[in-house]
């Protein structure tokens, strides 16, 4: 379904008939409401509520603002057989809720079918580029017609690449421990960022291992203690108190496993789930070389492919 | 391009067979054998289904019957195992097993040679108490603690405590299967007493000597091992946490076991019953009671401790090693073994431990030893017993499939650190011990031999016992034979 969109050009997604240029309305709900009806109007996308519906719900779960100033609100719809997008631009800038410090000045809507996932990973990753430049929202906004936008995108040669990438789809890493961390910090992160498994970098921010709770589940009840049938001599949480007693003097790399899910950012998306099955892991590792650059958690993997 | 092998050596075998003017039921159980080998060497997976196949094609051919089958099957055997493996599991769970380990990752003052050396004793000790697989399962479990908390690998530690646990299967009778399947086999049968008097003692000084070996084999990995120990302990951090384990009810259990095993002997002539019956029913008795004492638990025990792809396997594997002494094949071997080294225990004595040896080393040991016992009967010659035991157990080391443990211990090996080791990284260091162990074997043998009794004189003893009993009528296959004393070479 996906492969007869392979290398076409963004610009041949929409034309400038499916583009609201510098529109007043700064609600988000209401533009995006508003350019369904024109998508509507102009491609047919089946009943404009429940796209609409769609979008919102899909946006109030996780908000698609991508850049600085640019959001890509998108739904998967049962009505549609192509992928329909529509662009809107603000100069005043469009509030989302939660968010009112990063007004959003150019919207790109995208519908697609609801049997093709990843199309809307594509459509993304063929606005990386522009995506990336804090310009490009100012820049599209102050453009007067949808002629000039349509063109923006036209000229900038965005083309959906064949198959979605890693880093397309990757997070950034917020939460990291570094290789001369104790466990006592280890201990800490998870606790507090609610984490399964944390990333160890050494100073040149290569991953060189990844700690896991089950690992330090493991450190405080080790096999030969599991064996027993009868947990008495550890009511108390006796292992525990050993680990606590230690953890400040317990270096990361005693309890670091060094076999874990990775892949490069340049590979096809595919691959992690591969690697996630492969290591029963819960978080694949994106790497540039071997620097860490992003994260794609299982969670995060199939909400992406599967729902959005 | 496995199964044209397999197929191919089965045709071999029975063309070499009837060149030798076998009979036809001969040539076919000898076929059938070499078949069965040949598939646990290529399709190691499909070992149990090749062996049914194999049973099938003998009853097929009229070369084997049910009542044969199911003589040769040797369920004494299996029911001894089977009784092991619930009283292991029940041990596991009392904590028995947490205790020694404990111990070990809280003696003071470790380096890497006292790991090892307490790797090495503690794979044979426990193998001579609850048989090599269950050691080995346990030793492990304590490397790959220490290695995980130290960062080294663990591959020299599981080798090292593989050889050692192997070398110390050769200790008891229950060290290893071999070992039951020898002394319940041999005529007359071997006991508990018998082992621990003739084999322990060889089995003390091999285990030794492989020590050496292999201390300096490994030395840079052992090296490592001590420097990460000394760093640790200057830290003062432990190897693994430690918890109170109220692990006597489990010594007292495992003690018991070995003591009621060990009076076997003396039990059965106080009943009057046929030799090692108590052998073979203290295990079950035992596992009998703790499972109504654990009456929960029990199921557990029998469904998930008892290895019943294993203990299947082998009751195949005997039955289709009792076909070739059924269809007298054993005996021209005898017979052709005679011919060819005579009948002088010093040049038969090497002989069958590097040929057990040998053959153990690429084929589970105990098919060989299935096979192979009826011939050492023949022979007649009690050290021939102890060179087979010692062959079999110590030839485990040479290859990585050597042994049941050998592949255990890979298996954790390869699930938890997803590494595997090399057929030759093995059998570098499995040559050396396997030909220094099996030279020590030999040399412990020949020391012992004047002082074994001789087949004669164990038939005497066993006479006497029933000759004193009301069983006697009962017991009269074990009353020797005229024609049994004259071919005892040892008389």
């Amino acid at each position: 379904m996906n492969d007869h969109y392979n290398g076409i050009e963004f610009s041949h997604l929409f034309t400038a008939a499916q583009v609201i240029c510098q529109i007043e309305q700064t609600d988000r709900d209401g533009v995006i409401l508003e350019l369904l009806r024109l998508l509507a109007l102009e491609r047919g996308i089946g009943n404009v509520n429940d796209a609409y519906e769609a979008v919102l719900e899909r946006e109030n779960s996780f908000p698609t603002i991508v850049g600085s100033g640019i959001a890509m609100p998108h739904a998967r719809l049962e009505a549609i057989n192509d992928l329909v997008v529509g662009v809107i631009t603000s100069q005043k800038g469009i509030i989302y809720p939660n968010k009112p410090d990063n007004p959003i000045k150019l919207m790109i809507l995208t519908l697609a079918p609801k049997t093709a996932p990843g199309l809307y990973l594509q459509a993304m990753s063929s606005l990386a580029k522009i995506c990336q430049d804090p310009e490009t929202a100012n820049a599209v906004s102050n453009l007067g017609s949808g002629e000039e936008i349509w063109k923006f995108f036209d000229r900038n040669g965005l083309v959906l690449p064949n198959y979605v990438l890693a880093c397309d789809i990757m997070d950034p890493v917020q939460v990291k421990l570094h290789e001369d961390d104790t466990l006592e910090q280890a201990i800490d992160l998870f606790v507090r960022y609610g984490r399964i498994d944390l990333p160890v970098v050494d100073k040149e921010e290569e991953l060189i291992g990844v700690v896991s709770t089950y690992e330090l589940l493991r450190v405080c009840l080790p096999d030969y203690i599991l064996w027993m049938d009868d947990l008495t001599p550890i009511l108390n949480f006796e292992p525990f108190l050993e680990v606590l007693r230690n953890e400040s003097k317990t270096w990361l790399t005693e309890i670091m496993a060094s076999e874990f899910a990775t892949v490069a950012e340049d590979a096809p998306a595919i691959q992690i789930a591969k690697e996630l099955t492969r290591h029963n892991a819960d978080n694949a590792y994106v790497l540039r070389g071997k620097q860490l650059v992003g994260v794609v958690s299982l969670e995060g993997f199939l909400r992406k492919v599967l729902r959005d | 391009m496995r199964m044209g092998v397999m197929f191919g050596v089965g045709v071999l075998v029975a063309l070499l067979a009837n060149a030798v003017n076998l009979e036809r039921s001969q040539i076919i159980s000898c076929s059938i054998f070499i078949m069965i080998i040949m598939a646990t060497l290529l399709f190691w997976t499909f070992r149990l289904a090749i062996a049914f196949v194999g049973i099938g094609v003998l009853m097929g051919s009229n070369v084997l019957d049910l009542p044969t089958f199911i003589k040769e099957c040797k369920i004494d055997v299996i029911l001894f195992l089977i009784g092991m493996m619930v009283t292991v599991g029940v041990l596991k769970e009392l904590g028995l097993f947490t205790w020694i380990i404990q111990m070990v990752i809280s003696t003071p003052r470790m380096t890497g040679l006292k790991f090892v050396t307490i790797i090495v004793f503690l794979g044979a000790f426990m193998a001579c108490a609850v048989d090599e697989v269950t050691s080995i399962v346990f030793v492990a479990t304590l490397i790959f603690q220490v290695c995980d908390t130290l960062k080294v690998k663990p591959i020299p530690f599981i080798i090292i405590a593989v050889m050692g646990t192997n070398v110390g299967s050769s200790g008891t009778m229950l060290g290893n299967p071999v070992g039951i399947l020898i002394g319940q086999n041999a005529d007359p049968p071997l006991g508990f007493m018998d082992f621990l008097t003739w084999s322990f003692p060889i089995m003390l000084l091999t285990l030794t000597c492989t020590l050496g070996v292999l201390v300096y084999w490994f030395r840079k990995d052992i090296r490592l091992l001590s420097e990460r120990l000394e760093s640790r302990r200057e830290m003062r951090l432990g190897l693994g946490p430690l918890v109170k384990v109220p692990y006597a009810r489990g010594l007292v259990i495992l003690v018991g076991m070995i003591c009621f095993i060990a009076l076997h002997h003396q039990l059965e002539h106080l009943l009057n019953l046929e030799p090692n019956t108590i052998l073979i029913v203290a295990p079950l008795i035992i596992a009998g009671i703790l499972m109504i004492w654990r009456n929960k638990r029990a199921r557990h025990y029998i469904e998930d401790d008892v290895e019943w792809w294993t203990l299947l396997f082998f009751m195949m594997l005997f039955a289709v090693a009792g076909t070739l002494e059924h269809t007298q094949v054993t005996r021209e071997i005898a017979d052709s073994f005679q011919s060819v080294f005579g009948d002088k225990p010093a040049l038969l004595t090497p002989i069958i431990i590097f040929i057990s040896a040998l053959g153990s080393a690429f084929v589970d040991n105990i098919v060989f030893v299935a096979a192979f016992i009826p011939v050492v009967n023949k022979l007649e010659q009690t050290p021939l017993y102890w060179a087979l035991l010692q062959g079999a157990c110590l030839g485990g080391n040479i290859t990585m499939i050597g042994s049941t443990a050998n592949i255990v211990a890979l298996g954790m090996l390869e699930k938890r650190y997803r590494v595997h080791i090399n057929f030759f990284q093995w059998f570098k260091v499995g040559a050396v011990v396997g030909l220094i162990s099996c030279l020590i074997a030999w040399g412990g043998i020949a020391l012992l031999s004047p002082y074994m009794p001789t087949k004669a004189q164990r038939e005497e003893a066993v006479s006497a016992r029933y000759e004193s009993g009301p069983g006697v009528e009962a017991n009269e296959s074990h009353v020797p034979k005229n024609d049994d004393y004259q071919n005892d070479s040892l008389k």
